[in-house]
């Protein structure tokens, strides 16, 4: 959580008096019939110096394990709706109707997209703490631990087990995973690109590969190098980008999947 | 066969309890069934997560394979055999293609690396339909303490 923030986003609170001059764009924008076209204009104009607090909000919601980006098109999403609904005379200020807004639009977000079928808050929870006892004990074995030491671990039965690690599946990647991204940039740009020009030395299909891996998203593009190039577990991935196995494992499928489609189109 | 119909049998050959049979229609849509089935195995057997994950992953990738090359209508046949220490999964399909799935491409890279060893080889199938029988069979052994 160091990298890449502007200075201007580092607070709400400092961030609040910097918006007060927008004030008479809201009055304008009410003031407007609703098909002047200085609205679109004025709306866009709002939104752009609303972003940072988008961001800022995104930004908290990302230690729970989702992609910042995404995180960032809800907020922004919830952002778009307030500048559109608030209304400059009941009183408030935007932010103190704006905040609310977007952080029920995140919120939304992860009730919605996480998982992908309605699953219960028992099978949850039970996701929840499979995933933080694995994560445990692969630090401890330095191996991925087998369901029934997570059984042993937890106290729970090995049908309970197998049953959370079911409830997995429906899943997204688009998860409140408990051992989280941090940062997205964990791996940096710098070092994994050498590696994957080495690790693709010698491969008979690099040409058709390699434009789809720079297609991918850099921390997709890294773990499959790094699986299946780099030989490492998803394990040792794992714990080297900062993310869960299961988080992992996710990850990788849905890549496979994206190149066998790519690879496919191709022919 | 219709194109949701899948099919699991247990075979109660003395020699070989662990041994699960599906049969399913060549088609994509098929493939979280099987992904479903092999990883439910590997849990079963107490293999690692990783293990785990990986036989699913390795199983998805066979099956498309042959998904791919399959005779339009086609059956695929997924065999997985738990011995212990090792889940062998064997696959099959019908191919109009006489020749073997390649090895020089990132999917067989994928296979070796999720799993311990793999093969893959055709035999010409009965007269009718006539083609080929694809074959893919992989071994996946139990995670070890090193990982």
């Amino acid at each position: 959580m160091t990298r890449s923030h502007s200075p201007q986003t580092n607070a709400p609170g400092a961030a609040r008096d910097g918006y007060d001059h927008l004030m008479p764009l809201f009055e304008e924008l009410a003031a407007l019939d609703e098909h002047d076209a200085r609205r679109s204009e004025l709306r866009d104009q709002l939104v752009t110096a609303h972003l940072p607090v988008a961001q800022h909000i995104a930004r908290r919601f990302s230690h729970h394990g989702d992609l910042r980006e995404d995180l960032t098109q809800v907020a922004t999403l919830g952002l778009i709706n307030a500048v559109d609904r608030f209304d400059p005379h009941r009183g408030t200020d935007f932010l103190s109707f704006a905040v609310p807004t977007i952080m029920g639009e995140v919120r939304r977000h992860f009730r919605d997209a996480s998982w992908s079928v309605r699953v219960p808050r028992r099978l949850k929870e039970l996701h929840l703490s499979i995933t933080a006892a694995s994560t445990e004990l692969s630090q401890r074995l330095g191996r991925s631990p087998t369901p029934s030491e997570i059984a042993k671990h937890l106290k729970l039965s090995k049908d309970e087990v197998y049953e959370g690690l079911e409830a997995s599946n429906a899943y997204h990647s688009v998860s409140l995973d408990h051992v989280l991204l941090q940062d997205s940039d964990a791996v940096s740009l710098g070092d994994t690109l050498g590696e994957d020009d080495a690790a693709l030395e010698g491969v008979d299909y690099r040409e058709s590969l390699q434009p789809m891996l720079r297609q991918l998203p850099e921390r997709e593009r890294t773990i499959l190098i790094l699986r299946f190039f780099g030989n490492m577990t998803q394990t040792q991935i794992a714990k080297r980008i900062g993310i869960s196995q299961m988080h992992v494992s996710r990850l990788l499928s849905r890549t496979l999947e994206e190149l066998r489609k790519g690879l496919l189109e191709e022919r | 066969m219709t194109e949701t119909q899948s099919e699991v049998s247990v075979e109660d050959e003395p020699r070989a309890p662990n041994n699960v049979e599906v049969r399913v229609a060549a088609n994509l849509e098929q493939l979280s069934v099987l992904r479903a089935v092999a990883a439910h195995i590997a849990m079963r057997e107490d293999f690692d997560l990783d293990a785990i994950a990986d036989l699913k992953m390795a199983v998805d990738e066979v099956c498309s394979t042959l998904i791919m090359r399959a005779t339009p209508g086609s059956t695929l046949t997924c065999r997985f055999q738990a011995n212990g220490n090792d889940i062998t999964v064997q696959a099959t399909v019908l191919s109009d293609s006489d020749s073997t799935p390649s090895r020089e491409s990132f999917g067989w890279r994928v296979l070796t690396t999720l799993t311990d060893t793999v093969n893959t080889w055709i035999a010409p199938a009965s007269a009718d339909p006539g083609g080929y029988l694809t074959h893919i069979e992989l071994v996946k052994r139990r995670g070890s303490a090193s990982g």
